[in-house]
């Protein structure tokens, strides 16, 4: 009886202090705003929002290539890190990257596989999983900016003429699939090339992430397009990394054996 | 004096006077008076549980870093980090100051064979950490295994991590043979990578990151690339009520480029969610003391226009007006002092009655059950019975003045 009495009492006061304590915990929703947009005069005939696509992949993601590249990651405190790489790239989805420096990188490797994505540490001796939406390296990029470059495959495209200015038409991307890096991403390309100059990207909720500008348009062997990538990190404003491709051979076919997780390391 | 005392003694029999009346009045106080005290008396129970879960069991009572750390603290930057060892010396020197862990906050992945999934981590000296932190012991599972004979120092790559992580990696630890990894950008932010042997599960002891995995400082340092180099300092003191002098010593003692913080500033939650509950438990005991004292009122209106022809004999005999106002008022200043009292005592008794025990209760912010002692202090009970008794004063007035308001003749003939 006693007992009974007790564990009674506990349990209506706990249940009063449980009520007290959960109703402090609910706090209001956080509410988002979308970015607002800068309507401008639509410009006269537009090519397609597919045209458009089609030539940013055609030059940032070329079918087969090699390719040597730099990045410097620029941090908060103003220091900066720089990596050089090789790329190597079979047909739609086959990547691979082999790290030469800095020291603290050299030696690890990096294979995307369709939507697979490992990295190999030298260390470890063997291939770790890692998702798109990761950093790459640390720095400003994500895993899929620099390994995926497929986005006719990844999004869905729409001509938004309120975002487009006098010199580039502005393109507007959805996600089609979650395993798209990007919920949504704006593409501005030059009228007069459809070269592309600058992105967007957004993450869920609308949150704008980055800010890419591409620069130094230049030939490599016959493709012209740009030879540097400036990503502004939107949320840490003080960081950026830029991406600059010092050669580009487009002529390669490389054998699909090394686009295989026992070709890491070797 | 005497006119005064000879009233309060006709007071206190008018009070026991109607038995019946005066026990239902009562009554209501006790009831009303007591469910508020006890209920004050868990929540004080669970505060301190909490604060205790938070001071011992994660955050320490205060906490060193470099200066700016915490404006950055989201992103918990690798480079606003020190010698772990010549500032912990200075730190354990300092007056208050019982122990210092050494610690190292980051963010990273855990890969499981074909499962990697982001985590925040935090490093920690398994020996300090106990001195600073004895909680985490207990909110670790099989925590003999980790922090005692042949724990964690002996597997030098042990990761422990929260249940919601362990339950995400479960079927990729079943596929592969491989050990874990732990990858993390170092100091330099060059991707970085461990081995890792997940060895179990870690309770969160109160609202925070879900995704949470602890691991060694040492092998953090080598992930890191920080030798020697933490992010943190844990600090536990000797006494908590002392805990701005001591805080305000650290870092004198630390000086210019490090910044010293407290629990309170740390886990601004928990002080966010007690001052919440101490709100809504307020407006709870405040309506409770309104019907109360509405029902203290209520009797002392019906004393008056029962008592209508007593009070028109007072007044032919010569009592006046303000004599009889201030007779209702100690009358109800009575009722409501000694239901309050009676009230707080019974309050007092149930919460000491459940304090002997403890009450278990499980929170939604945390994995592990709270074991609770209610506990009342005695400035809450003084408080409550002076506020019941003047709040008795205060709803008596109207009846009281009705009371002075009737005209003896009229009132002798029976209202």
């Amino acid at each position: 009886m006693h007992h009974r009495i007790r564990r009674f009492l506990a349990t209506s006061l706990s249940l009063v202090t449980t009520a007290i304590t959960g109703a402090a915990f609910a706090a209001p929703p956080a509410a988002k705003a979308a970015p607002p947009a800068t309507a401008r005069p639509a410009p006269a005939p537009a090519p397609t929002a597919g045209e458009l696509l089609a030539a940013y992949d055609a030059v940032m993601g070329p079918v087969n290539f090699e390719a040597q590249v730099r990045m410097v990651a620029y941090r908060d405190d103003g220091s900066s890190r720089d990596y050089t790489m090789k790329v190597l790239k079979k047909g739609d989805e086959k990547f691979r990257i082999w790290f030469a420096a800095p020291s603290a990188v050299a030696g690890q490797e990096m294979l995307r596989v369709g939507d697979n994505l490992w990295v190999y540490m030298p260390n470890l001796k063997r291939a770790i999983r890692l998702a798109n939406r990761d950093s790459f390296q640390g720095g400003d990029f994500n895993n899929a900016d620099v390994l995926r470059v497929n986005y006719q495959k990844d999004y869905d495209a729409k001509l938004d003429p309120a975002c487009a200015s006098e010199q580039a038409w502005c393109v507007e991307l959805s996600a089609k699939s979650k395993n798209a890096s990007y919920d949504r991403v704006q593409l501005w390309l030059r009228k007069a090339d459809k070269q592309p100059v600058a992105g967007a990207y957004y993450g869920g909720s609308g949150k704008l992430l980055r800010r890419a500008t591409f620069r130094a348009h230049k030939s490599y062997a016959g493709l012209t397009r740009p030879g540097e990538i400036v990503m502004r990190n939107m949320l840490n404003t003080k960081r950026y990394s830029i991406m600059a491709w010092e050669s580009m051979n487009t002529g390669v076919n490389p054998p699909a054996s090394r686009f295989v997780l026992d070709d890491m390391g070797k | 004096m005497r006119r005064t005392l000879s009233l309060l003694r006709i007071a206190l029999r008018n009070v026991l006077r109607n038995r019946r009346r005066t026990l239902i009045t009562l009554a209501a106080l006790l009831v009303g008076v007591s469910v508020m005290v006890s209920v004050r008396g868990v929540l004080n129970g669970l505060q301190s549980a909490l604060v205790e879960n938070v001071v011992k069991g994660q955050t320490g009572a205060l906490q060193v870093h470099r200066k700016g750390y915490r404006q950055n603290v989201l992103a918990s930057p690798l480079t606003l980090d020190f010698e772990s060892e010549p500032i912990a010396e200075k730190a354990r020197a300092v007056p208050g100051v019982q122990a210092v862990a050494p610690r190292i906050a980051f963010g990273g992945m855990l890969a499981v064979g074909d499962e990697t999934i982001f985590l925040f981590n935090q490093a920690i000296d398994p020996a300090a950490e106990l001195k600073v932190c004895p909680k985490r012991g207990a909110a670790m599972h099989d925590a003999g295994k980790f922090f005692g004979a042949g724990g964690i120092e002996q597997v030098a790559d042990a990761v422990l991590v929260t249940g919601e992580l362990e339950k995400a990696l479960r079927p990729a630890m079943a596929k592969t043979k491989d050990p874990a990894a732990l990858l993390a950008p170092d100091r330099d932010g060059a991707l970085s990578g461990e081995n890792a042997t997940i060895v179990g599960k870690v309770d969160l002891s109160g609202p925070g990151d879900r995704k949470l995995g602890i691991v060694r400082l040492d092998v953090a340092q080598r992930l890191l690339k920080m030798e020697g180099r933490v992010t943190e300092l844990a600090v536990a003191v000797d006494d908590l009520s002392r805990l701005e002098q001591t805080k305000a010593a650290l870092q004198q003692a630390l000086g210019e480029g490090y910044e010293v913080h407290t629990w309170e500033e740390i886990a601004s939650f928990v002080v966010d969610i007690r001052n919440m509950q101490n709100a809504l438990l307020s407006l709870v005991a405040a309506v409770f003391m309104l019907l109360m004292l509405l029902g203290v009122a209520n009797t002392m209106l019906m004393s008056v226009l029962d008592r209508t022809r007593e009070i028109g004999t007072m007044m032919a005999v010569g009592v006046r007006r303000q004599t009889i106002v201030a007779l209702f008022l100690m009358e109800a200043g009575f009722i409501g002092a000694l239901g309050g009292s009676l009230g707080g005592a019974l309050g007092w008794g149930l919460s000491s009655w459940l304090s002997a025990d403890g009450i278990s209760l499980r929170l939604p912010t945390s994995d592990v059950p709270y074991v609770i002692h209610p506990f009342v202090p005695v400035q809450y009970l003084a408080a409550v019975v002076a506020i019941a008794a003047t709040g008795a004063v205060l709803f008596a007035l109207y009846p009281a003045w009705r009371a002075s308001r009737l005209r003896p003749v009229e009132a002798l003939a029976g209202g």
